[in-house]
């Protein structure tokens, strides 16, 4: 019981995670800028404005945007499928799908940031990386550990 | 007298619309090109009357950035009037039809100073109350990817796979099922049976 609960409360974590990393606005930062995957917060005149991003290569950040999308989709359809296997599976067996779903959403987090790490930001000395980009490796991280779970555990056979 | 009453406010009823009604006038929203390029931006009109022979069309270009609009291209009395001295010298060609309400001009060789709005106005004699329609053109140096595309076609292709792998692994294992089943009662049928009949003898 207290396995499954922790389990559990570890792959809400990484939901959570994912789509703050994707929502919010923290990838790059600058001393008055603010830049995610789908726009810019700029500081200026005492107000932030938000902006369309300029002077991106368009291809790769979209790239970015879908894989950042398609890693929240998985991890929580993998939650569903925990969920709905914790009750169809028969006695003994793995939870394949799920652990499938959530190495998916590992490939897809990575493959993002990935991306995002090679293509975008190569020449810029100012500003860095913000909370996003760190959630996104984290989650990347926490992502890979709970396919593994899902792949090694076994249900109960009582 | 009523009858006289009835038949003035008919007569009234069928000539007031056509008079109120006005002519309207059709060009494009928005037209995309990239530089060197040609274009046709086209423009009709509807209107209650029947095409005259005076109808007129008359093209005025207001360029990005500017308050003023310059003539561009006007058709009257049956001849066509192209740009000899501004912005679209030897670069505009009328390709429209006007007997069949067509007023459309083609743009050639295009620039990137030729982005701005684009007025079509047409008049069909005694039809003549009517706005002018504007169609704005956009000239790019190559074709910019429209924000979203990519990242829609990645979501929509990798999510459009799952579900397709997984109706297919679903219907493999019913097909199979149904398979096993339909091969057995085929093959064994008789087999079968004879086998139940024993074995209610028996019980």
């Amino acid at each position: 019981m207290l396995m499954l609960a922790a389990i559990v409360v570890l792959h809400i974590t990484t939901i959570v995670l994912l789509l703050v990393a994707a929502i919010d606005s923290a990838w790059w930062v600058k001393d008055s800028v603010s830049a995610d995957l789908w726009g810019k917060w700029e500081f200026t005149n005492n107000m932030w404005h938000y902006t369309n991003l300029k002077d991106y290569p368009e291809d790769y950040l979209q790239a970015v945007q879908a894989t950042s999308v398609l890693a929240c989709v998985f991890t929580i359809l993998a939650l569903f499928v925990f969920v709905a296997q914790l009750f169809t599976l028969p006695k003994g067996m793995r939870f394949t799908f799920t652990g499938t779903l959530q190495i998916i959403a590992c490939l897809c987090i990575m493959t993002g940031a990935s991306i995002y790490t090679a293509k975008l930001h190569v020449n810029e000395s100012s500003g860095g990386y913000g909370h996003c980009y760190i959630l996104a490796w984290i989650s990347f991280v926490l992502t890979f550990i709970l396919a593994l779970t899902y792949f090694i555990l076994r249900k109960k056979k009582e | 007298m009523l009858t006289f009453l009835a038949l003035t406010s008919v007569a009234l009823l069928g000539i007031v619309p056509e008079q109120s009604q006005a002519i309207v006038i059709y060009t494009g929203w928005e037209r995309h090109a990239l530089v060197g390029s040609d274009i046709r931006l086209s423009c009709s009109f509807f209107s209650w009357r029947w095409t005259s022979e005076d109808v007129t069309f008359s093209w005025t270009y207001r360029p990005d950035g500017s308050r003023d609009a310059i003539s561009i291209f006007h058709y009257t009395g049956g001849a066509a009037y192209v740009d000899n001295k501004g912005p679209f010298r030897d670069r505009l060609e009328f390709v429209g039809n006007p007997g069949r309400r067509d007023g459309s001009i083609l743009l050639k060789n295009l620039e990137l100073s030729d982005n701005g709005t684009f007025t079509c106005d047409a008049k069909n004699p005694p039809d003549i109350v009517g706005r002018p329609s504007s169609v704005r053109l956009l000239v790019f140096e190559k074709v910019p990817i429209q924000a979203g595309v990519i990242t829609g076609a990645i979501i929509g292709v990798v999510l459009g796979l799952l579900v397709l792998i997984v109706v297919i692994y679903y219907l493999m294992r019913f097909l199979v099922a149904r398979r096993v089943f339909s091969l057995s009662v085929s093959k064994h049928g008789k087999k079968k049976k004879e086998g139940s009949q024993q074995r209610q003898i028996k019980v």
